[in-house]
């Protein structure tokens, strides 16, 4: 992958054993544009643009209209209230659940399906830059999800977002730090898929399933004991789905505060401000980021030493 | 040889052993069936990582929605709603990914083939795939079942335990026989089924009123009872188990229900041998039996 085209043959010695490793930024680049076009072929390339949208947006709007219809069996005033707060949580859990599973499928398909794994690992390319290119398609399609969701929610549901009042750099600020936690977890589900069979086809979705109830993505945290309150305030996406639907939705109610909350009663507050919110983001996502990289990286040397590269299972 | 022993052939020439008789082709295809199963059977005692992956997070993704209904201080039948949904869902996600996926994916690792070439029907094999996926996903049912029970303290008030047995064999009947259609469809599709499949779990869940009673969907709602296993089952089992919920009409009683399901199961079985045997067809004319990652 990185070809013959890159800095190659400069005549700096030093030059040509790094350019020889593939670890140069611009062989990265290379290595990373061209994962995520595979990627995004992959995706994509079997059938017209507009069957692939259909796929793409049924699952997230799906996803959103199940709580929504949730909300209105119970019905009152405080199902009507919460209906926005549960629209934009649903279309921002919709990225985190296309981002965890992008990269995590990507080492399925390339051991289970298509055995080039062990391919990629000959190559000069670094195998983390090549997974995270492979994994950005599949954020993309999640990108997309999220924003039809959010559009159905304005034009059908009522979801009552004003463009003009939307706080546009904490919305951005706080979804690039969300994003990047997403990948950070990500990350994770891929170690762990590169120790586990075939099956684990459904683990990234089920992670993802187990971290909605912690999140504050459709109800607030303050309904759980404590203890999971805490465990929900250490996870970065809490935080990132606090500061989007609050930059997108200013006053709606809090997903990680509120009355009788833990952290009100640590921090004296039932609704942190958004730069709080960023900054417990910054935390959060950096200690998330640096333990993804330490496990993914034992999972990566145990699976070369142990064999499972190449490993195909079945059932 | 001892293979050859077991169905009983006399080994008198070739002529003569392939003509079997209807006691050979019957022990042979019980035998595809116990072999296809097994697999399945023994994977869940391999590798104890499911336990993790598939018991113990998707209780945690029923007990948020169970959380939304708590937030919003709705009626507590409501969340046995929600419990008899997750333990449903384990069922439907079986029969979409073990199963409508799984020609595919036997295509794609090189086995259809030999499923091809091997001497009993390929019936026999879609029987094996569903009975070992029953059991698979009937265990992690019951652990769901058990433990969001236990934490969220459900009540079942069943009216009649006997036509809640018949529901619930027949729905896994139902499901198993669209599992069946599904993946002799996908075994054409090729990666149109991988995303068919992601495509068939939400907007299912949706239109079955999974976490909900599916009557709230009005027309659609009871479209889906009609044509979708999951919505008729789930809506019949709810019924019976929560009898005195306050519960929406529109949908058919349970016994009717039932017999809705019955007719499901009838007709997904049959229109899948159906289905299997012209798509096979159609696979070989157009050569793609073989054909892999496409």
């Amino acid at each position: 992958m990185t070809g013959a085209g890159t800095a190659r043959g400069a005549g700096a010695p030093a030059g040509l054993a790094r350019s020889a490793g593939g670890t140069g930024v611009r062989d990265s680049l290379r290595a990373f544009v061209t994962a995520a076009r595979i990627g995004w072929r992959m995706e994509a390339n079997w059938t017209d643009p507009i069957l692939f949208f259909i796929y793409s947006v049924a699952k997230p709007v799906s996803a959103a209209m199940i709580l929504v219809v949730m909300l209105a069996v119970v019905g009152g005033p405080g199902s009507a209230a919460l209906q926005p707060f549960v629209v934009v949580g649903t279309a921002f859990w919709s990225l985190v659940t296309s981002g965890i599973s992008g990269l995590a499928w990507s080492i399925l398909d390339d051991r289970e399906r298509y055995r080039m794994l062990k391919y990629i690992f000959l190559s000069p390319s670094s195998f983390l830059v090549v997974l995270l290119g492979r994994g950005v398609a599949r954020l993309g399609v999640g990108v997309a999800g999220a924003l039809i969701t959010i559009g159905i929610g304005v034009v059908f549901l009522g979801v009552p977002i004003d463009i003009t009042r939307v706080n546009w750099p904490v919305l951005l600020v706080a979804t690039v730090l969300g994003l990047a936690s997403v990948v950070a977890m990500a990350l994770l589900l891929a170690a762990v898929c590169l120790q586990t069979r075939q099956e684990s086809w459904s683990y990234p979705e089920a992670f993802a399933g187990a971290a909605f109830l912690l999140s504050g993505a459709v109800f607030p945290l303050s309904i759980l004991p404590a203890p999971l309150q805490v465990v929900g305030l250490v996870t970065p996406l809490g935080w990132w789905i606090e500061a989007a639907r609050r930059a997108l939705l200013p006053g709606a109610p809090s997903g990680i505060g509120g009355a009788g909350s833990w952290l009100a009663g640590v921090a004296n507050t039932t609704q942190p401000d958004l730069g709080w919110c960023l900054i417990a983001l910054i935390v959060t996502g950096a200690v998330a980021t640096l333990a993804a990289a330490l496990v993914f990286r034992f999972s990566v040397h145990r699976a070369q030493e142990k064999g499972l590269l190449d490993l195909t299972t079945g059932s | 040889m001892t293979t050859f022993d077991l169905v009983g052939r006399s080994g008198a020439g070739p002529r003569q052993d392939a003509a079997w008789s209807p006691r050979q082709v019957l022990i042979t295809n019980l035998r595809a069936i116990r072999g296809r199963a097994y697999p399945r059977w023994r994977g869940m005692f391999r590798e104890k990582s499911w336990i993790f992956f598939e018991i113990l997070l998707p209780f945690l993704q029923t007990a948020a929605y169970v959380l939304v209904y708590r937030s919003l201080h709705a009626p507590e039948a409501y969340v046995g709603f929600v419990v008899l949904g997750g333990v449903m869902s384990a069922f439907w996600i079986n029969v979409i990914w073990m199963m409508a996926n799984q020609l595919w994916w036997e295509k794609s690792q090189g086995n259809l083939e030999l499923y091809f070439a091997a001497p009993m029907s390929f019936m026999s094999i879609l029987f094996g795939m569903a009975l070992g996926g029953m059991v698979m996903s009937a265990s992690r049912a019951l652990a769901i079942l058990l433990i969001a029970t236990a934490v969220f303290g459900v009540t079942f008030s069943v009216q009649s335990w006997l036509l809640v047995v018949l529901v619930f064999v027949a729905t896994l009947a139902a499901l198993y026989g669209v599992g069946m259609v599904l993946a002799s469809l996908f075994l054409v599709w090729g990666r149109e089924a991988w995303h068919l499949g992601q495509a068939l779990t939400e907007p299912v869940y949706f239109v079955s009123g999974l976490n909900f009673p599916v009557a709230r969907l009005g027309l659609l709602g009871a479209l889906s009872v009609g044509v979708i296993p999951l919505a008729t089952g789930l809506d019949a089992m709810r019924q019976l188990v929560f009898s005195g919920a306050p519960f929406p009409i529109g949908t058919p009683a349970p016994a009717i229900e039932l017999g809705i399901l019955v007719l499901m199961a009838v007709l997904s079985t049959g229109f899948a041998r159906w289905m299997l045997a012209a798509m096979e067809q159609r696979a070989r004319r157009d050569g793609r039996l073989t054909i892999r990652w496409q």
